[in-house]
This record gives structure tokens, sequence and C-alpha cells, in this order.
């Protein structure tokens, strides 16, 4: 794997690793534990560049391609999933949607402040009646002269408890049915705007995901995204680009889960010999780092195909869904070879165990997933 | 002041494979070691003004290193490299060093790291030193400047001294005097969007082939194998007292303690 990669990849590679072993490694298990959000290597990061990794220069980012996007997403996931989450949401699904269809000026406005990392975005879809059915949501955003009346109420929003810039699906018009769905940009701060608790997750816990609302918040017309009824366009887009960075974090969750397992199995003996002596723990092992490769060549060629202005749609999708069942199966393995001490959290691996699982759910479930790729497939080979 | 500081990195092997060393991409890094001298180097360069540039010798895979320099900021990277430079030792090393660092006078400050990860002899910044002539402190641990040169703390087992050293100079810099900056993404970027180091071979040098790769090299690595460390546990039996008074005897006897 490690040669279809470039000399800059992997001068990335290291110097990321290197960054978030120093600094985010020896802190992930506590802010897991006390679902914290750590500001202080927050602002490191954003120093790096981390939030403005595929922002052109000129807008204050690092103008990386996509390829390199999947490394840094899965570098920082591998020592903590939910910073995997923080940077993967903000970059795809936050900033993404404003510099495709954003305008000069909204690109101006907002992005900048972004891709420093000096302001945090979220993106907000999902209601409590409209989770894979984006096409359900009840928000709406009703014209009033110079701006908006928003009133929304989403739910499960990354980064929800930190962000100062969010994307918000909103109707602007009830009755047009799909057709009226919307993007507004609403800012944290605008009378109306209220940040709902953190959910007590069961993984990814550092990530402080909430509810937002807005009660007849009004927002400014410059702040619509594209045009009125463009928003189911605007989400699919996002989605498809922020489903290879689920994938990279995926991915990384899976990689770290085999690491700690090898260790484990090296150290740990019974019956005379080390465990990784027996052929079951072997099998494992073999199984573990054939899914971690697979994976991440499928992550790699998604974001190939989209740095190359290729059709992505179906390997995103294939992707996304295959990392995040392979970071599942090998996490449950790396518990397994770990016994009871994988069900402890004196092991890491009880904590990717935790964080793999929602590789499945957001962003798309796999059910919805198995939908998109068989449409795909159906239609290609009618 | 306006300095020209030239820093001397290599690429290292990351991963020690039995018997036979292969370099590839994969397994090519920066020596750690090496790192807080370009740190030192931009820092002054942020303070004072004036110019980086790093020297890397090493086969065309160590431009690695020289990437990783240029992210981080240097102005200038020069990659040495030639088949005649090949099996090296420390002196030939420091020979193709000394007729790079002559090529790119003037230079002020000359800063290499204490030693390799990989090789671990210490000598190239010595020896380059002493090859062209200039005052070296090693283990430098902190650097000011003064009309007259530079005061230089170095910090060796238990003791700092103090030197006052007139410039041009040479300095191997202390591991933990700084903490390397991380090379930001666009450092990264930037970095392999100007592709922009110079590779100099024997010819561009100022060099005899007597003086590089194996007729250079004095000394010669016969054979290489892994040290494998024998680890054994021993349980001392007894009260409380008498386990303590059978360790003491036991570290006392192995010249541990005492
Ligand atoms: C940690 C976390 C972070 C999140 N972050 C965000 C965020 O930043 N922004 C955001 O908008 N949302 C976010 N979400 C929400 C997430 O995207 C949704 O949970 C997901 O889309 C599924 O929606 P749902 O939970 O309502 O499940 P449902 O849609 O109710 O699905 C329940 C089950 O039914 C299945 N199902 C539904 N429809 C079909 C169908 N047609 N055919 C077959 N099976 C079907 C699903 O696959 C699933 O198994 C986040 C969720 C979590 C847990």
């Amino acid at each position: 794997m490690d040669t279809l990669y470039s000399e800059k990849n992997r001068v990335l590679r290291r110097s990321v690793r290197s960054f978030c072993e120093r600094e985010i490694m020896p802190i992930a298990k506590d802010i897991d534990q006390e679902a914290r959000f750590p500001w202080e290597v927050v602002e490191k990061m954003g120093k790096l560049g981390y939030f403005g990794i595929q922002v052109p220069k000129k807008l204050s980012g690092a103008g990386m391609d996509s390829v390199n996007y999947t490394i840094v997403i899965e570098e920082i996931s591998r020592v903590c999933a939910g910073l995997g989450l923080c940077v993967t949401v903000h970059n795809s699904m936050a900033i993404y949607p404003i510099m495709g269809f954003g305008t000069g000026e909204q690109k101006q406005k907002w992005v900048p402040s972004l891709a420093r990392g000096e302001k945090i975005g979220a993106f907000c879809l999902t209601e409590p009646n409209a989770g894979s059915d984006a096409t359900a949501i009840e928000a709406t955003a009703i014209r009033n002269g110079d701006h908006y009346v928003v009133n929304a109420n989403k739910v499960f929003v990354t980064n929800g408890g930190v962000a100062d810039i969010c994307i918000i699906f909103v109707r602007t018009d009830p009755d047009a049915g799909r057709k009226g769905t919307s993007v507004i940009v609403a800012e944290r701060g605008t009378p109306g705007f209220v940040v709902g608790d953190i959910e007590d997750l069961s993984g990814m816990r550092s990530n402080p995901v909430s509810s937002i609302r807005l009660y007849d918040c009004k927002v400014p017309v410059e702040n619509l995204l594209g045009r009125e009824g463009s928003g189911l366009k605007i989400g699919l887009q996002a989605l498809d680009v922020g489903r290879i960075g689920i994938g990279a974090q995926a991915v990384g969750i899976a990689q770290a889960a085999l690491e700690e397992a090898v260790k484990y199995a090296n150290q740990r003996r019974q019956f005379g010999v080390p465990i990784a002596k027996h052929q079951a723990i072997q099998m494992m092992i073999a199984d573990m780092a054939t899914q971690v490769d697979s994976a991440r060549l499928m992550v790699t060629r998604a974001a190939y195909l989209k740095d190359h202005g290729k059709p992505f749609t179906k390997a995103t999708a294939m992707a996304k869904l295959h990392a995040g069942e392979v970071s599942s199966q090998v996490a449950d393995m790396a518990v397994q070879i770990h016994g009871g001490y994988g069900y402890s959290k004196s092991y890491p691996v009880e904590r990717y165990y935790r964080d793999a699982r929602v590789t499945r759910i957001y962003e798309g479930t796999a059910e919805i997933h198995r939908m998109v790729i068989a449409r795909e497939v159906l239609n290609e080979y009618k | 002041m306006s300095f020209h500081i030239v820093v001397c990195i290599k690429s290292v092997i990351t991963e020690a494979p039995d018997k036979r060393v292969i370099r590839t991409p994969e397994k090519c890094g920066m020596n750690p070691f090496d790192r807080p001298a370009l740190e030192t180097a931009l820092g002054i360069k942020e303070k004072t003004g004036g110019t980086v540039t790093a020297l890397s010798m090493g086969p065309a895979v160590a431009a690695s290193a020289l990437y990783e320099a240029m992210s981080m900021g240097i102005d200038r990277g020069v990659l040495l490299s030639d088949p005649c430079f090949a099996g090296s030792d420390t002196l030939a090393t420091s020979n193709v060093l000394v007729a790079a660092i002559k090529k790119l006078a003037p230079c002020d400050l000359i800063l290499f790291g204490t030693r390799t990860s990989d090789s671990d002899t210490g000598q190239v910044g010595p020896q380059t030193s002493v090859q062209l002539g200039l005052p070296l402190v090693t283990c430098a641990h902190s650097i000011e400047y003064t009309d007259s040169g530079l005061l230089v703390e170095r910090r060796a087992d238990d003791f700092l001294e103090k030197f006052q050293v007139s410039l041009p100079a040479v300095l191997t810099i202390h591991p933990s005097s700084v903490q390397p900056r991380d090379a930001s993404l666009s450092g990264i970027e930037t970095a392999f969007e100007k592709k922009e180091f110079e590779t100099w071979d024997m010819a561009a040098l100022d060099l005899s082939s007597d003086q590089v790769g194996d007729p250079g090299s004095p000394t010669k690595v016969l054979s290489m194998k892994r040290v494998k460390r024998d680890r054994k546990c021993e349980f001392v039996d007894g009260s409380a007292g008498e386990q303590v008074d059978a360790l003491v005897n036991r570290l006392l006897e192995a010249g541990l303690i005492g």
C-alpha cells in the first residue's frame, strides 16, 4: 500500500502522525471519558492548517487534494476518532458547501476564519422526524423582506456545542415538497439560535454532538447558499464528499485497533507462548490486516477519482460502506484478542470498539449506502 | 545582523531490518536528532533575519528529509548525491559536507544534530568543524548573541558549560534544547509545489575520488546483526525485611548501587 503513495503523501503522514502522537494520543482516553472538547489541541491544529485542508491558500487554507485529505483524517482518527469527526465534518460538511455553492462574498466572509480554525463549522440536516429520509425535514425559513425567519429543531449536530457557523437545511417553500428545500448559513449568537444539551454518546465522546434550535431566528437573505430550492442538491453533494472523510476516519480507527491487537498478541502469554503463536489469533490478525488494507485502498480510490474530476459517487459510497463495516469488525476482533482486558477501559480497544460503531450510521446508514450502490450498479449493467 | 545558517540533516532508516540495510522511500525519514538543529536555525532566522540552507548527503531517497525541512520553512535545500558517495563512513561524509559548505560560503553558523538514530556515532559534526578549522561546541543547549559572536551553553552530563564562540562556528544541538516545530499543511503543500532543491554530485564539488565512498572511508562495516537482550526475572524470598536486604545485596554485587 505504502508504495502507492507519493513522497508528499508520506511526508504528510509522518508529519501529522508525529503531531497526533505527541499532542492528542496522551489525552485521547481522558477526553473520551470526560466527554471534553480539547480546545488546547484544537487551537494548535488550526495553526497547522487542519481546519482548512482543501481550502485554497488565498482563503487561508492549505490547498491540499482529497488523497492528502484522507491521510490527515485517517491519522487524526487513529489516535482520536472524535477529533477526526470534528475535522472531517468541519472541512467537508461545513466548508465544502460554502466553497462549492457560495458566492465570492460568502466565501470571503466565512471561509478564512473557518480554514484557520478560529471558527468551527457544523452541518445541520437531521431532525427528530428526518434521519435517513432527508426530504422529510420540517425546519422552515420564511422570507420577510431582507431576512428569513427561521424555525428549526436540528439534532445530532456534530461539533454542535462549539460551532460558530452552521449549514442549516430548511424549507423555504413549505408547499413545494422536496423542491422547497434550501440551505442557509446561521451564525451562533444570532438571537433565537440555541444550542441544546450535548448528547451522552457511546463513542466519539470528545465531540460535542448536540441539538441546535432556531426560534424565530432572523437570518439575512445574503446567508442563503445557492438558490432557493437547491438544498437537496447541496446536501447530497456535500455528503458525497463527506463520506470520503468518514471512510478515512473508519480506516484510522481500524488501523489503531490492528496495531493494538498485534502489540497485545505479542505480549500476552497463555499456554506457555505469546498468544500471537496460536493459529486462531494469527487468522484474526491476517483478516484484520487484509480488511484495513482493502478499506484504505477503496477510500484512496474514491479520493483519487474526486481529485481527477471523475464521477465518484459509487466509489465513495462503496468505500464508506466497506470502511465502516471493516472498522466495526476489526475493532471487534481487537477486543476478542485482548480477551477480558479488551472489555475494560484499561486498554484503548474498548474505545475503538465504541467509536467504530457509528461509522455505519452517520452520513448515511449502511442500508442507505447499499441502496445508493445498488441503484448505480443496476443502472450500470442494465 | 543577518546570518547564513547551514544545517546538515540526514535521512535515516526508520525501520531496521536484519543483516542488510535497504533504503526504500517508505522506510526513510529525517533523523529525529536533526530536528532541534533545524528548529534552532529557523528560530534564529525568525529573530535576526537571514537564510537557512539545509544540506543532506545521501541517495535520491534522502530527498524526503529535505522535503520535510522545506515544509518546516528553510530557504534552500541541497542534496549531495553521487553513486561514488555510497559506503561513506563518517569521515568520508564529513569530506563531502566540507566541500559543500565551502561552496556555500560565506556561512556564519553550521548546525548539526548531536547524533543519528540509525548509526549513532556523533562524529560527523566534530569532524566537519575540524576540517573547516572552525570552533565547535557540541550539545549546545542555549545560544545568545554578543558583539563578538555567540555565548553558547553546552549541556553535558549534569553540567552546563558556557562558551564564548566567534563566528563562523559549528554547533551540534542538544536534542532537548528546543521543541521542533511541526510542518504546517500549507508548508508541506508549498515544499512540494516548489520542488526546488538542488542536487550536487561529485563533479559539482571540489573532491577527489579517494576522499569519498569506500576509498575515503577508514572504517568498514563488516557485518551487522541484531542484539538480543536476555532478561530474566528472579524472585526474592523471605520476610519483607529479608527481601529488602537480599535485594540491596544483589544490587551492590551487580555494581548498580553503592
Ligand atoms: C455521532 C453522530 C453524529 C452525527 N452528526 C450529524 C451531523 O453533523 N449532521 C446531521 O445532519 N446529522 C448527523 N447525525 C445524524 C445521522 O446522520 C443520522 O443518525 C443518520 O442519517 C440516520 O438517521 P436516523 O438516526 O434518524 O435513523 P433512521 O433513518 O430512523 O434509520 C433507522 C434504521 O432504519 C433504516 N432505514 C431507514 N430508511 C430505510 C430505507 N428506506 N430502507 C432500508 N432501511 C432504512 C436505517 O438504515 C436504520 O437502520 C449524526 C449522528 C450521530 C450518531
